[in-house]
């Protein structure tokens, strides 16, 4: 906490003696880098979190100008004012979540799509303020309102926006550290996996997209007061493109780089816009060599020679607090496949797959490639619809819920290919599948979240031999693929699932390793009490580890039954040994 | 409806198609987002002017046109666009910076004005009884003859396999003997010369300035958007869809509702089926 105040206060120290120093019009014209600063600061936690590029932020800038504007002419009085003011961005980042959650429902991406989408209501909205011209004032734009208060422009507004630039960087300053930052970095960095953590990640972009359209907002409220005067092209196409050169020559990874971005451009163009023709062109150049060679931006410049001189300090690693129990439901049970069909066009999966399982213990399933282990998995975790059929666990139907409602049901799982989020340390990992089902509203922003530890958890961190424990500051992407495996499978055990689906939880492990994991799964059934269904093709594994063992072949149950029985099942022995007429 | 309305209506969606045709390439092949596209387009209209002010006889347009355009494109792909292959968003952000840097220079070298240009063929033809303008149905026949010379040659060829091999796997593609920096390089350069000679087709019926190329880049993206990528036909349809709506809404109440009705048509297909009506990737 102290060091997000002593940045914000050297914030305000740089920021407050502007006007004095350099005289009034500097600071006006500060004021309004700033204002596109504050703007710019809500697209670099958009877009350098959650990876959602907005091209039309000036939707929500212009429109709250224009609004602003008006209830600047209408209301008297400050109080109304501010109703007026905090009334206007409360409905533009509503109506920004609902735009964003209708788009992002129902995908796992966010890809070019939605900047499109974007850049057309932009442009939509520049057009209709050109066109609308009873209510806009047309392209002659919208003036005969006084600023905000009756602030001076030239004088007094400039605090305000000050105040409001320190109080915008000291709100993301404090989000940067709460557990919420972690989530929203995860749905960048691999979103189906937060999904399987019990993360609607259309909701989490969503509310990342409203945050982002309320700092926009609040910057096109204070522009209006500061310039007098509201055009078309304050909630148009150019000037969102400006404001992403901002943020990308800024910074967009880093809390202050947006503001610097729009203080030093604003500032250079203003400086050499008229004496120097070839100004336009060095701007240009600038930003795509920022996009080719230093994603970062200046606040990745400035913050990397800083850090040479104050190292991080790495989190203190004795205090750890018990973490709440899962909500949701953690309840022992049977899974059921009623005569399931799945079917991609013309490529039939699974052709009526019919099985239920005891209520608990490990079950094996084999079976050659293409046998549709894996998108029988799929289809328990929602990420393939059924063409036909129920899956019930603990006896209800799971077959038509989305993937990130899995976890609530007490269901985890460990992918195929690890999947794990690689940009994060391995403490950061683990502490997103800790928060995942446990945490309420409030418990995203405590820090005393980070520090959470699970039984379940806890009991495979110390384990003798996985290799987690003594590289949690490291970054995943550099971890060797085994490390991985163990990672990914602590992190399925986490929220403490009562089904927990493994697929080749042993590919690329060592021998030793493979012992090591197989004692973990079989540990984790025996205290969990509940079922675990894993995906193998090494049968020595099967053998030790299987209490039943389903054995898939072209999408048909072959056989169900006890490894012994399925090992001497003569169906089971064609498929394995070849044809034996 | 009378013979002009479908006459310009062929010329919009012709012309909508050769614009759209090079960003179905660099788009939709090689999957880069160019966002400077419209300033080929632009680039293009300017070489009328170029060819004048140099003093050189107008039938040189064309070969003035293809060469100050190839040598942009070429430049562009070899200073950035190469260093972009596989990055979707960086493509955006960094093409849209050679966007302004191309207006800008443009814009230092002719000035902000709007320039125009002579019609080729004056005159007017007479079909049905009605006048139509010879130049534009001349370049509408040589549209049609050019995609249909495109058609033909894409069944037979492999260099849109190629293409594709490329941008999904390039280490395979280079071990099987594709030669990735050449066959990218020449089919981003191929695709910003159509755009630049769909430039010069419209100079003559435009107003010609450095900010003109936003324009064509936002409709051909909608075209693709809406027809969906990887098809001949899909683009030939975006373009219908989008070229078509613009113009008889436009004829029908005024031009700013047809430009909202594409908008609208555009979020539409992005929110509800964002890989188009006719896809033939994936």
């Amino acid at each position: 906490m102290a060091s997000i105040l002593l940045r914000a206060s050297l914030l305000l120290a740089v920021l407050l003696p502007i006007p004095v120093l350099f005289g009034e019009f500097t600071a006006y014209q500060i004021g309004l880098y700033l204002i596109y600063g504050i703007a710019a600061q809500g697209i670099g936690f958009l877009w350098g979190k959650t990876g959602v590029l907005p091209l039309g932020q000036a939707i929500f800038f212009g429109i709250s100008a224009y609004a602003g504007a008006m209830s600047l002419r209408f209301a008297d009085g400050l109080a109304l004012q501010l109703a007026a003011a905090a009334a206007i961005i409360l409905l533009l980042s509503s109506a920004a979540f609902v735009v964003a959650f209708l788009i992002f429902r129902g995908r796992s991406e966010s890809g070019p799509f939605f900047s499109l989408i974007t850049l057309a209501l932009a442009m939509i909205a520049e057009q209709t303020a050109g066109t609308a011209t009873e209510f806009t004032g047309g392209f002659n734009g919208f003036s005969g309102f006084a600023s905000i208060g009756g602030l001076d422009p030239f004088g007094n507004l400039y605090y305000v926006i000050a105040a409001a630039a320190v109080g915008m960087s000291l709100l993301l300053f404090a989000i940067n550290r709460s557990p919420a930052n972690l989530i929203v970095r995860a749905v960048a960095d691999n979103e189906p996996r937060l999904q399987l953590l019990g993360y609607p990640t259309h909701a989490v972009k969503s509310l990342a997209f409203a945050f982002s359209a309320a700092s926009a907002a609040l910057a096109g409220i204070l522009f209006a007061s500061h310039q007098g005067i509201v055009t078309p092209t304050s909630t148009g196409f150019a000037l969102s493109a400006e404001l992403v050169i901002l943020t990308a020559i800024g910074g967009r990874f880093h809390v202050l780089g947006p503001l610097i971005g729009a203080v030093v451009v604003g500032w250079a163009s203003a400086e050499l816009r008229f004496n120097f023709p070839y100004w336009e062109l060095i701007m240009a150049a600038a930003f795509i060599i920022v996009v080719l060679r230093a994603p970062g931006g200046i606040a990745e410049l400035l913050d990397n020679s800083f850090m040479r001189f104050a190292p991080n300090s790495p989190r203190d690693e004795s205090a750890r607090k018990d973490a709440p129990m899962p909500q949701g439901r953690r309840v022992a049970g049977s899974l059921e496949f009623d005569n399931v069909h799945l079917q991609a066009g013309v490529v039939r999966i699974l052709n009526g797959i019919s099985f239920k399982t005891p209520d608990t213990g490990i079950i094996s399933v084999i079976g050659p490639n293409g046998a549709g282990k894996t998108s029988a998995l799929n289809a328990i975790t929602g990420h393939l619809r059924l063409t036909s059929g129920r899956i019930r666990f603990v006896g209800d139907r799971i077959d038509s819920l989305p993937p990130w409602q899995a976890l609530n049901c007490g269901i985890g799982r460990k992918l195929q290919v690890p999947s794990v989020f690689k940009s994060m340390s391995v403490m950061e990992n683990i502490a997103v599948s800790m928060l995942a089902g446990r945490a309420s509203w409030t418990d995203y922003f405590r820090t005393r979240a980070f520090a959470w530890r699970s039984e379940e958890l806890s009991r495979v961190l110390n384990r003798r031999g996985v290799p987690l424990k003594n590289s949690m500051e490291k970054q995943v992407g550099t971890l060797p693929q085994g490390h991985r495996q163990f990672l990914e499978f602590a992190m399925a055990i986490a929220s403490g699932p009562s089904l927990l689906l493994l697929d080749e939880p042993c590919a690329g492990l060592s021998p030793e390793e493979t012992a090591l994991m197989s004692s973990l799964i079989r540990e984790f059934q025996e205290n969990s009490g509940g079922l675990v269904i894993v995906i193998e093709h090494d049968m020595s594994i099967v053998e030790a580890t299987s209490d039943k063992v389903l054995v898939l072949h072209q999408g048909e149950v072959l056989a169900f039954d006890s490894y012994e029985a399925v090992r001497n099942d003569p169906n089971v022995m064609a498929v394995y040994a070849g044809s034996t007429k | 409806m009378s013979l002009a309305l479908i006459l310009n209506l062929a010329w919009h969606v012709g012309t909508l198609a050769l614009v759209a045709l090079g960003l179905a390439i660099i788009f939709g092949k090689l999957r880069i987002m160019n966002m400077a596209h419209g300033e080929f387009v632009m680039i293009g209209a300017y070489s009328p002017v170029i060819t004048s002010s140099m003093g050189l006889p107008a039938w040189l347009q064309l070969p003035v046109c293809l060469l100050t355009v190839g040598l942009v494109a070429l430049v562009v792909e070899r200073a950035v666009v190469c260093r972009l292959y596989g990055r979707m968003f960086d493509s955006l952000l960094a093409t849209w910076g050679i966007s302004i840097l191309l207006r800008e220079a443009i814009e230092l070298i002719f000035g902000r004005g709007y320039q125009s240009v002579s019609l080729p063929i004056p005159g007017t033809i007479q079909i049905l009884g009605s006048g139509y303008p010879a130049y534009r149905i001349a370049i509408i026949a040589c549209i049609a003859l050019g995609f249909a010379l495109l058609a033909w040659w894409n069944s037979r060829s492999m260099v849109a396999t190629r293409i594709k091999a490329m941008v999904e796997n390039p280490g395979l593609a280079q071990a099987v003997g594709i030669d990735t920096g050449r066959l990218s390089r020449w089919a981003f350069v191929f695709g910003c010369c159509t755009a630049g000679l769909a430039g010069l087709a419209l100079a003559p019926t435009i107003r010609i300035e450095p900010m003109m190329g936003l324009d064509y880049l936002i409709k051909s993206f909608f075209a693709l958007v809406v027809g969906g990528l990887g098809s001949l036909e899909g683009l030939g349809l975006g373009a219908g869809i989008i070229a078509g709506t613009q113009s008889l809404i436009g004829a029908a109440f005024n031009q700013t509702y047809g430009y909202l009705a594409v908008l609208s048509l555009s979020i539409l297909f992005l929110w509800l089926k964002p890989d188009g009506i006719h896809s033939a990737s994936r």
